[in-house]
């Protein structure tokens, strides 16, 4: 039995609605506990005059998997300009826009964070997704499941088949590849380009199955749904990138038919029309729609100026904005009849008109958004930059002068006209906590995460106040994951290896039947390979523990 | 890991299902009979044959050596780390083992300092190196044989070094009619899995370089001096198809082949701006693939990269096994291969340590060498390797319970002797 007392901090714990009071925080093996202030513990930190939250919680990062391997592959000139670790905890790992596994533990521990969740698995790259976690040290991870543009369920849809099969296939699914969610990218878009088809908007016709990606977004929402997932389902909507495709971001919120979705890197899907150069701003029109449908909850996608490389599983307009790369190089795949891939390195650049409205849009889509509990802070790491930028993020939130300063130096007909100049709002401390710890525990189903009250997973960051909320955020004085110090005045002290966190959902296994019969005439791995079993994952995870979530309900129905 | 090695197997005619560890598609729709020895059903695949004559129906037995002398684990392994611990620059190279296995390896280089190279490198950094300057475009199994209906295969008949591939590949019976064209290879005698194709071969126009500039550059529209009526033909065919896929073998093609690479690269590219098209490389052989997705996530860079006091350096050419060794610029070598005894180190004086499948016995046998016999994922345990195409991992279940440990086991076993010498070094 261990325990320990962080002594005399300022809370910020909105999920128990606590702003600042002062008290103590009693932690007991690796649970948060109420002591008794005589209480001795083995080992108390003065902490008054800090700040005290849970541990961040990205809950969409790209940080494991085939195409995030592949980017680290496309990109040696990223990962040349590094220095060996002066820590002798740390392993040798480089990178700055795709680290390696372990310097992305590392480095996420360092800025306070214990939990990331990969957001675009492909079921057929499952294990490699898992190990690629396991071997990002310290954080608690896990992983959405791409479908929507497998075959197998575009067929489903296409032949009208019974949607309690589709919901079956669905938890089959979710339980094969132990994820904690599904994502949609770009629905039936994927499958799409690999019959040749350009474009797909959410009412047209799929070119071989005839069937529309509203029909994939509802049918998956309803799903999740049925079978009590806690996340909704994580969308990434039609047309990304493309000006004007706030049409399609909208008709994707109307197809979830005021069933739950959560629109995953905004930013890129609330563009408009308007102006000479027929691209604009469409933050307060996405804005509306966002506040007026509460079972819509988003994360943003913000783009920072530099180098990085963008990865996704969109392989149609990743082709589409190849040749808009920097360097000029590009990976694309189709996979296994479940999913695609495309990287494009890109350089977002301050004097770049879109690209300044881009890094516009995002922050007027943190700040036109009333309800903190349904937006999460993300750069869609590293779509849009990369998660160490989180703390400069942070701060222009926060504060207004600084934002301000930072618009003054960008295009100039973005820094005179953006919709931002004229948003007054900065973020408060409790709503910076929602938008990177409690709200994506919420959103995820982690009862016991994000949340510094009794019975809470002692997963913990301290920060020593300072008005620069950049440098605030970037040092933490103390992280705690599980109750054990990991890292001190931003320097790493233990580097445990993380959890798995997965779902068991039920579905009818007479499913079974039918996917066995149609991997064996269409797939090209053997059916018993195609689930992941406990023991399996627990070697794919690199011997972390097996963290199965509740479901909501009773857990689906039979 | 679960397996199942004490039940006996069942009647040699039916065997087990099994997952071939021993060329990178990892057939597991095959069976393995275990008794009297290993014997693949189904498949008349002479790779795996091949491989499996070094096994038998129970664990070898086979013992550490030091300098040739029969030594406990304990010894070999206080030896091993006495070696690379005193080493200045060790090289790993071989690293024919599997994801645990490399896991285990990279904590170990960074223990030590070492340099990183794989046993077929040399094909590894063809596709690397294309990869990293210009980018690919790549298919996977499953979609090759749903979609393709033009496979283009250059400058190998794929069923020498891959003898399943086409069968793998088989189209789905609800998939388009393919026809696959050998250019510059000659079709196997008896290829599983064509059955239901038409094929045709043609020569190259010069070499492998001037056939795929000639097709790139057609492609792309250019005019070109030469014309060859069959390549004309094929690029006809290439730009009226709904699904090409381009198969090469990264290992058969000449020096410089990572240009060939890159041509093939432009050609998918161009392809793709009007019809679909794709790429699939063949090799990754011996854990190759495997070993470069550890090494790459794990530290950010891909093989044929040192662990060194300034830093990760990765140098995809002055990293090569050969050139280290001719130039003198390691001294001590870790060598690793756990699939086969016919994977042996390169010649060298060297101080040795071999991980080894226990056929290897004799190549660390001299003065200053090391052998510690190792178990095969696959036949004596558990273990996950990665296919061709990249994004699927297979898991290995052993055969029969092995006696000797995993590469993991012992590469963990000799980082963990290292560091406790460190710090009692570093106590006095």
């Amino acid at each position: 039995m261990s325990t320990l007392r962080l002594k005399g901090g300022r809370i910020i714990d909105p999920a128990n609605g606590i702003d600042g009071e002062v008290r103590d925080i009693g932690v007991r093996d690796g649970r948060i506990v109420a002591l008794h202030p005589a209480e001795k513990v083995d080992r108390e930190f003065d902490v008054s005059g800090m700040v005290v939250m849970a541990g961040g919680i990205d809950m969409h990062t790209h940080i494991g998997g085939g195409k995030v391997n592949l980017a680290r592959m496309l990109l040696p000139e990223d990962h040349r300009a590094n220095r060996a670790p002066d820590n002798p905890l740390e392993l040798a790992s480089a990178g700055c826009c795709t680290p390696g596994t372990l310097a992305t533990g590392y480095r996420y521990a360092e800025m306070g964070y214990t939990a990331a969740f990969e957001p675009a698995m492909a079921p057929s790259n499952a294990r490699h997704a898992h190990m690629e976690m396991g071997d990002t040290p310290i954080l608690d991870h896990g992983a959405y499941v791409m479908l929507g543009n497998d075959e197998l369920m575009l067929r489903m849809l296409a032949e009208g088949q019974d949607f309690e099969r589709i919901r079956d296939y669905v938890g089959w699914t979710i339980h094969a590849t132990r994820a904690m969610g599904v994502k949609v990218v770009n629905p039936g878009g994927i499958s799409a380009f690999k019959f040749n088809q350009r474009k797909l908007d959410v009412d047209e016709d799929h070119t071989h199955w005839r069937i529309t990606p509203r029909q994939v977004v509802q049918t998956l929402a309803r799903a999740l749904t049925e079978l009590g997932i806690p996340h909704p389902l994580h969308i990434h909507a039609s047309n990304l990138g493309v000006p004007g495709n706030i049409g399609s971001t909208l008709a994707t919120i109307a197809a979830l038919e005021g069933l739950r979705g959560h629109l995953t890197h905004v930013q890129f899907h609330a563009y408009g029309t308007e102006g000479a150069r027929k691209f604009s701003s469409a933050a307060r029109e996405l804005a509306e729609a966002v506040n007026a449908n509460p079972n819509v909850s988003i994360d943003v996608g913000q783009i920072t100026f530099g180098q990085t490389v963008t990865a996704s599983g969109d392989t149609m307009r990743q082709h589409a904005n190849a040749d808009l790369g920097s360097p000029r190089k590009w990976i694309g795949a189709d996979i296994e009849c479940d999913a695609g891939c495309g990287i494009v390195p890109f350089r977002y650049r301050e004097e770049s008109f879109v690209n300044a409205l881009q890094w516009a849009i995002g922050l007027e889509l943190f700040l036109l958004v009333d309800d903190p509990w349904r937006v999460v802070l993300t750069t869609d790491h590293p779509n849009g930059g990369p998660f160490t930028s989180y703390p400069h993020l942070i701060r222009l939130l926060m504060d207004k002068s600084f934002r301000d300063e930072q618009l003054a130096k960008l295009h100039p007909e973005v820094a005179v006209n953006a919709l931002l100049r004229g948003i007054g709002r900065e973020l408060s401390l409790n709503e910076i906590a929602i938008m990177t710890r409690a709200a994506p525990a919420r959103l995820l189903g982690l009862a016991d995460r994000g949340q510094l009250g009794e019975g809470a997973a002692a997963d913990i960051a301290v920060y020593r106040e300072d008005p620069d909320r950049e440098a605030m955020f970037t040092t933490p004085e103390y992280v705690f994951k599980d109750g054990e110090l990991v890292v001190q005045r931003g320097r790493l002290v233990a580097t445990p290896v993380g959890g798995t966190h997965f779902l068991e959902p039920e579905f009818d296994p007479a499913i079974e039947r039918m996917l066995a019969k149609y991997a064996d005439e269409h797939l090209a791995t053997a059916w018993r390979h195609a689930a992941i079993g406990r023991d399996e994952l627990c070697a794919c995870a690199n011997g972390g523990r097996l963290l199965a979530c509740p479901l909501h309900g009773r857990g689906g129905r039979k | 890991m679960t397996a199942n090695p004490a039940s006996p197997p069942p009647a040699a005619a039916t065997g087990r299902p099994w997952t071939c560890p021993f060329c990178p598609l990892c057939c597991d729709g095959f069976s393995l009979a275990a008794a009297p020895r290993p014997t693949l059903i189904g498949s008349d695949c002479g790779r795996a044959a091949a491989a499996l004559s070094h096994f038998g129906a129970a664990p070898a037995s086979a013992t550490a050596r030091v300098d040739g002398r029969a030594v406990d684990h304990r010894s070999a392994v206080a030896a091993a780390a006495a070696i690379l611990g005193a080493s200045a620059q060790p090289l790993f190279a071989g690293l024919a083992t599997d994801v645990a296995g490399m896991r285990a390896l990279y904590r170990l280089a960074n223990g030590c300092g070492a340099i990183l190279d794989h046993a077929n490198g040399d094909a590894l950094m063809v596709s690397t190196r294309a990869l990293q300057d210009r980018g690919v475009f790549y298919t996977t199994l499953a979609e090759i044989r749903n979609r393709a209906d033009l496979v283009v295969c250059l400058g190998t008949n794929a069923t020498d070094h891959y003898p399943e591939f086409f069968r793998r590949t088989a189209p789905a019976a609800d998939a388009p009619a393919r026809h696959v064209v050998f250019v510059g290879a000659c079709m196997a005698a008896s290829v599983p899995g064509l059955e239901a194709c038409t094929t045709e071969e043609i020569g190259f126009a010069g070499d492998v370089f001037d056939t795929v500039a000639l097709i790139a550059a057609r492609l792309a529209g250019r005019r070109t001096a030469a014309s060859d009526p069959a390549l004309d033909a094929l690029i006809v065919r290439m730009q009226a198809a709904r699904y090409t896929v381009v198969v090469w073998e990264s290992s058969s093609l000449p020096a410089q082949g990572a240009l060939v690479a890159e041509a093939i690269q432009r050609i998918v590219n161009t392809l793709n701006r009007t019809t679909r098209a794709a790429a699939f490389c063949l090799g990754g052989g011996d854990g190759g693939y495997t070993a470069n997705q550890v090494m790459t996530w794990l530290s950010g860079l891909p093989l044929r990269t040192g662990v060194h006091m300034r830093g990760l350096v990765h140098e995809p050419q002055r990293y090569a096994t050969a050139r280290l060794l001719a130039q003198r610029a390691v001294d001590a070598l870790l060598w690793v291969s756990a699939f086969s005894p016919e994977l042996a180190p390169p010649d060298t004086g060297l101080p040795l340590v071999v991980l080894g499948h226990p056929g290897l016995e004799e190549a660390a046998a001299r003065a200053n060498s090391v052998f510690i016999p190792v178990s095969t994922p696959g036949i004596g345990s558990a273990g996950h390797l990665f296919r061709a195409d990249g994004g699927v991992v297979l898991p290995l279940v052993p055969i029969y319970a092995d006696t000797l440990p995993g590469v993991a086991e012992v590469a963990a076993d000799i980082a963990a002797n290292i560091a406790a010498a460190r710090a009692e070094g570093g106590a006095r």
